[in-house]
């Protein structure tokens, strides 16, 4: 742990330079070895900078180049998957403990969410209902497009992530995303002992870093060990569903696990804004037969008012 | 060649008699004279302007970009309005100098110079905005080194670079003739010893000698002309970096000529106010002549009005169209609040007003031409800040239903480091001015060689001699490694049950139909009436497919699943529950069963696309086949300049 510590800081004070790169790639992979040798009393998140793959020690690729990046698995994500999202805007009640559990899991500050809810009214003749907005995870992503040196990435299983480690901060990603999914560390990050201990992987976005933007990471960690993403696990009405599209099969809170083809079929899903052509990987279920008290009716909930004064 | 009566000389120097060329040349050196009281203050005072800059920046890279007033929705704002506003600037030099100079407008001449220099300074203070606006320019080296060309923004550095290293080699080829006469100027003067070695080495040897002229006119014309597609590259890049994305007000079709119109709009006016500011402070009335400003202001005024042109466009049909989001940017743009009256103001008096001052040639004199200047250069500030601010307080999913309200006024430190950018750029202007005679001298005075000694134009050829692409285009090769192969954890039938009750699975046809049966047997003997739950397991949980009760031979049944996928090798886990009578219910039971459609997993290779690690080929080979037209032209101003210096020297 304290060999650790020393190194992350080492690399931290941004010692290693180009000069060095070489023989400081080769040394760099050893220590990794070594560490993933003696790291069974360590924290979970320790075990992915050891680069194993469900299980199996594959040190082929250390992290690469002088500075620090995300590693290879962290870039490429698991084999063989295509995690999608599907909401039920019939079951979302907007209480908004989704979005709650997201920003606890992953340290988020008050100034900013992950996960967003937006109460929506198409026209003033049609019902308002809640929508809860993440990252989509585009297929065809307007901010991956955009990104000058490759720190925000799309992976084979399909998720958006960002590499803070690379990103320079120059916010092209922001004005690129039509659906204001992302954010950005405008000050210096307060991170917790708890965020420095597990280690930074794009996988959860922590540590922080200031300069750097950032935005649902579609819990690439948890589907990576078959375990739902936080809103979709903590959404009481069940209305957040998560999966794998290749198994076509979506799972949610309750514990229902639902054929993803029959669902949107028979639900008429569909996808926000899909006129952009961003094709993401987030569907909704129209808000018919709503099961909840619609935004502005008696006993709906409330966005929280003071939101307003803490973001922008 | 111009037949104008120009320069006239100051009668007064007429009186002694001395030769054109003595005048200009005495004229024009005199500016590089010490300054006054009243100049050093001036230099004082920006030089202290750009300090408090420079600590406001120091504060802002120590508090992180929280000292501005950006956030998560407007997360661009003055730093880069002031980046589109610099860059504009900067195609003064290129319309004024290179397009006269191409078409041989022999007004051009005492002006050239000063157009070139706001160029290349325009060009310093705008990329160092880009720098400023970074969350982390400490990084900046990664556009180098994980560079994607798919990013506009790696077009901007790419089209920038270029366009800077041009304009510095467009205005010091213009200048070489001037060196020697520097030189000596400063020699005589007892300038530094290090100035006079400067100028000399500058110099390249240049004398007046018909092969040294040939070789200059041909590095100057092949400079003059690629220098224009390259500037007006760089503004249309400028604007794709918001016409590229989907936003309303910015994913439009006339983007690049209409940012490239603004910014020789914007640049022309900044050389206006720059003639007229130096020729006050420097009395040059003699050479800054009111012809010289009626003319570029017939410029400015078919330029005010192809700007109206394309605003009116722009925006006419976006209002006509009315798409939900673009009447909101509209509302917001144009309406009732206070972006909407700065947008009437900005269109009143950075446009209407100017174009007013400028149209009736009866009513154009210095003084309007300077006013209509200085309000299309405050204006077309204010109109880039029109551009990039509303549009993002306006996404397409309405902050306000969030119970958010973007706002953003620039902070004080925003404030700062944009008048430590202004100041900065003026002083930078009056250094040069200090060093390089702010008119060329030898321009100036070809201009009194009434002869046909006229310069012969050098053929605009391609040259003979191909330099390199010399731009470090590091293209990140991702190296993609085999995958090491996936296998699904196979779940496992979990060790049996202590009961007795055993539970059989299997897929089989009945009646055309393709069925899941199970046989429940309790101590080797078939259950009757149990209640067996079918499910499937998936990766987040087990997908229930049905229930069943068990006949007298014990089997109960479900549809197949069809065309839910199994793994990789067709295979699927079935999870079999006896759920009643509860003296036989057993735990889930799970049983892998083939035959299942193999699951479709999409090729890993990534595409070559625009979002993709992998650069599209017709991308790359277009920006490469650009960039090697023009680098390899700026090769060939080397080598004439290489072959200035190798010939022989005077004596």
């Amino acid at each position: 742990m304290y060999m650790t510590i020393q190194r992350r800081q080492f690399l931290k004070a941004g010692m290693v330079v180009a000069g060095g790169a070489a023989a400081g790639m080769l040394t760099r992979s050893h220590a990794a070895t070594d560490e993933s040798t003696k790291s069974s009393g360590r924290p979970a998140g320790e075990a992915t900078l050891a680069l194993t793959a469900e299980g199996d020690l594959v040190l082929a690729s250390a992290p690469s180049g002088a500075s620090s990046h995300a590693s290879d698995e962290a870039r490429r994500g698991v084999p063989g998957k295509k995690w999608v999202m599907v909401i039920d805007l019939a079951a979302c009640d907007g209480c908004g403990k989704c979005s709650a559990a997201c920003s606890k899991s992953h340290f988020v500050p008050a100034d900013r969410e992950y996960l967003r809810i937006f109460k929506m009214q198409d026209s003033a003749d049609t019902a308002p209902y809640w929508l809860p907005r993440p990252c989509f995870h585009c297929d065809n992503p307007p901010c991956a497009r955009v990104c000058p040196v490759g720190a925000t990435f799309k992976r084979d299983d399909g998720i958006v992530l960002i590499d803070n480690e690379r990103c320079i901060g120059c916010r092209f990603c922001m004005a690129a995303c039509p659906f204001t999914a992302r954010s950005f560390n405008w000050s210096r990050p307060d991170n917790s002992p708890a965020a420095e201990a597990k280690g930074y992987s794009p996988e959860w976005g922590y540590p922080r870093r200031v300069g750097t933007a950032e935005k649902c990471d579609f819990c690439a960690d948890m589907a990576r060990e078959g375990k739902l993403p936080h809103c979709s696990g903590t959404c009481p009405m069940g209305a957040i569903y998560f999966g794998d599209e290749n198994e076509d099969a979506v799972t949610n809170s309750k514990g229902d696990t639902v054929q993803l083809s029959k669902l949107l079929r028979d639900r008429a899903g569909f996808r926000y804004m899909e006129d952009l052509g961003t094709q993401p990987r987030v569907h909704y279920l129209p808000p018919a037969d709503r099961r909840y008290p619609a935004p502005g009716e008696r006993g709906a909930n409330t966005l929280n008012a003071s939101k307003g004064a803490t973001q922008r | 060649m111009s037949a104008m009566p120009w320069p006239v000389d100051p009668p007064a120097l007429r009186k002694l008699g001395e030769s054109h060329e003595a005048v200009v040349e005495r004229d024009l050196l005199a500016t590089l004279d010490p300054l006054g009281r009243r100049g050093r203050v001036w230099i004082a005072g920006l030089a202290s302007v750009v300090g408090c800059a420079l600590v406001a920046w120091i504060y802002q890279l120590v508090h992180g970009l929280r000292v501005t007033d950006m956030g998560n929705v407007v997360s661009w704002g003055t730093y880069m309005t002031n980046f589109v506003f610099f860059i504009g600037i900067s195609h003064a030099g290129t319309l004024i100098s290179a397009i006269l100079r191409v078409t041989d407008a022999g007004w051009r001449r005492p002006i050239t110079r000063m157009a070139e220099a706001i160029t290349c300074i325009a060009l310093l203070v705008g990329a160092s905005m880009v720098v400023i606006d970074m969350g982390r320019p400490d990084r900046a080296l990664n556009l180098l080194l994980h560079g994607r060309f798919q990013s506009p923004i790696l077009w901007d550095l790419v089209s920038v670079t270029t366009y800077l290293t041009g304009s510095f080699f467009y205005l010091y080829v213009a200048m070489i003739p001037d060196m020697p006469l520097l030189a000596k100027h400063a020699r005589e003067h007892g300038r530094s010893p290090r100035l006079v070695r400067m100028y000399e080495i500058l110099s390249l040897g240049y004398r007046e000698s018909p092969e040294h002229r040939r070789l200059l006119a041909r590095a100057l014309g092949a400079m003059a002309v690629i220098i224009i597609p390259v500037a007006i590259s760089v503004h249309t890049v400028v604007s794709w970096v918001f016409g590229m994305t989907l936003r309303p007000g910015w994913h439009s079709t006339i983007f690049g000529p209409y940012f490239v119109i603004g910014a020789i709009f914007s640049g022309t006016a900044a050389l206006i106010t720059a003639m007229v500011i130096f020729r006050k402070a420097y009395h040059l009335e003699a050479y800054l002549r009111p012809e010289h400003f009626h003319k570029l202001s017939k410029i400015l005024l078919a330029l005010s009005l192809l700007y109206a042109y394309f605003t009116l466009s722009e925006y006419l049909t976006t209002w006509y169209g009315g798409t939900e989001i673009d009447v909101r940017l509209l509302a917001l743009l144009a309406g009732n609040g206070t972006v909407g009256a700065v947008f009437w103001l900005w269109a009143t008096f950075g446009l209407f007003v100017p174009i007013g001052l400028l149209l009736f040639p009866s009513k154009r004199s210095m003084g309007s031409i300077m006013t209509a200047s200085i309000l299309i250069n405050i204006g077309m500030w204010v109109k880039r800040y029109l551009i990039i601010v509303p549009t993002l307080e306006t996404p397409f999913i309405p902050a306000q239903n969030a119970g958010i309200t973007p706002h953003y006024f620039p902070s004080l430190i925003e404030c700062t480091i944009t008048a430590g950018a202004f100041a900065g750029f003026v002083l930078l202007y009056i250094l040069f001015s200090r060093i390089f005679p702010i008119l060329s001298i030898w321009e100036t005075a070809e201009e009194l060689e009434e002869v046909e000694h006229a310069t012969v134009r050098a053929p605009v050829k391609m040259p003979g001699r191909a330099m390199p692409a010399a731009l470090p285009l590091l293209l990140v090769a991702v190296g993609l490694s085999v995958l090491s192969p996936w296998t699904t954890a196979r779940a496992q039938a979990p060790a049996a049950p202590a009961s007795t009750t055993h539970i059989d699975l299997k897929r089989t046809t009945e009646d055309k139909e393709e069925m899941l049966v199970a046989t429940v047997t309790a101590n080797g003997r078939p259950v009757a009436g149990a209640v067996v739950v079918f499910s499937v397991l998936r990766k987040f949980g087990t997908m229930a497919l049905g229930e069943d009760q068990t006949l007298s031979d014990g089997t109960a049944a479900v549809k197949y699943p069809h065309g839910l996928p199994g793994d990789s090798h067709g295979e699927q886990t079935f999870s079999i529950e006896v759920r009643s009578p509860p003296a036989l219910a057993v735990p889930p039971v799970q049983v892998i069963l083939g035959g299942a459609e193999p699951v479709r997993i999409t090729p890993v290779e990534v595409p070559r696309a625009l979002w993709s690690t992998r650069v599209p080929l017709a991308l790359v080979g277009t920006i490469m086949a650009l960039l090697l037209c023009v680098w390899s032209t700026y090769g060939f101003v080397v080598s004439q300049l290489v072959a200035m210096y190798r010939l022989p020297k005077e004596g």
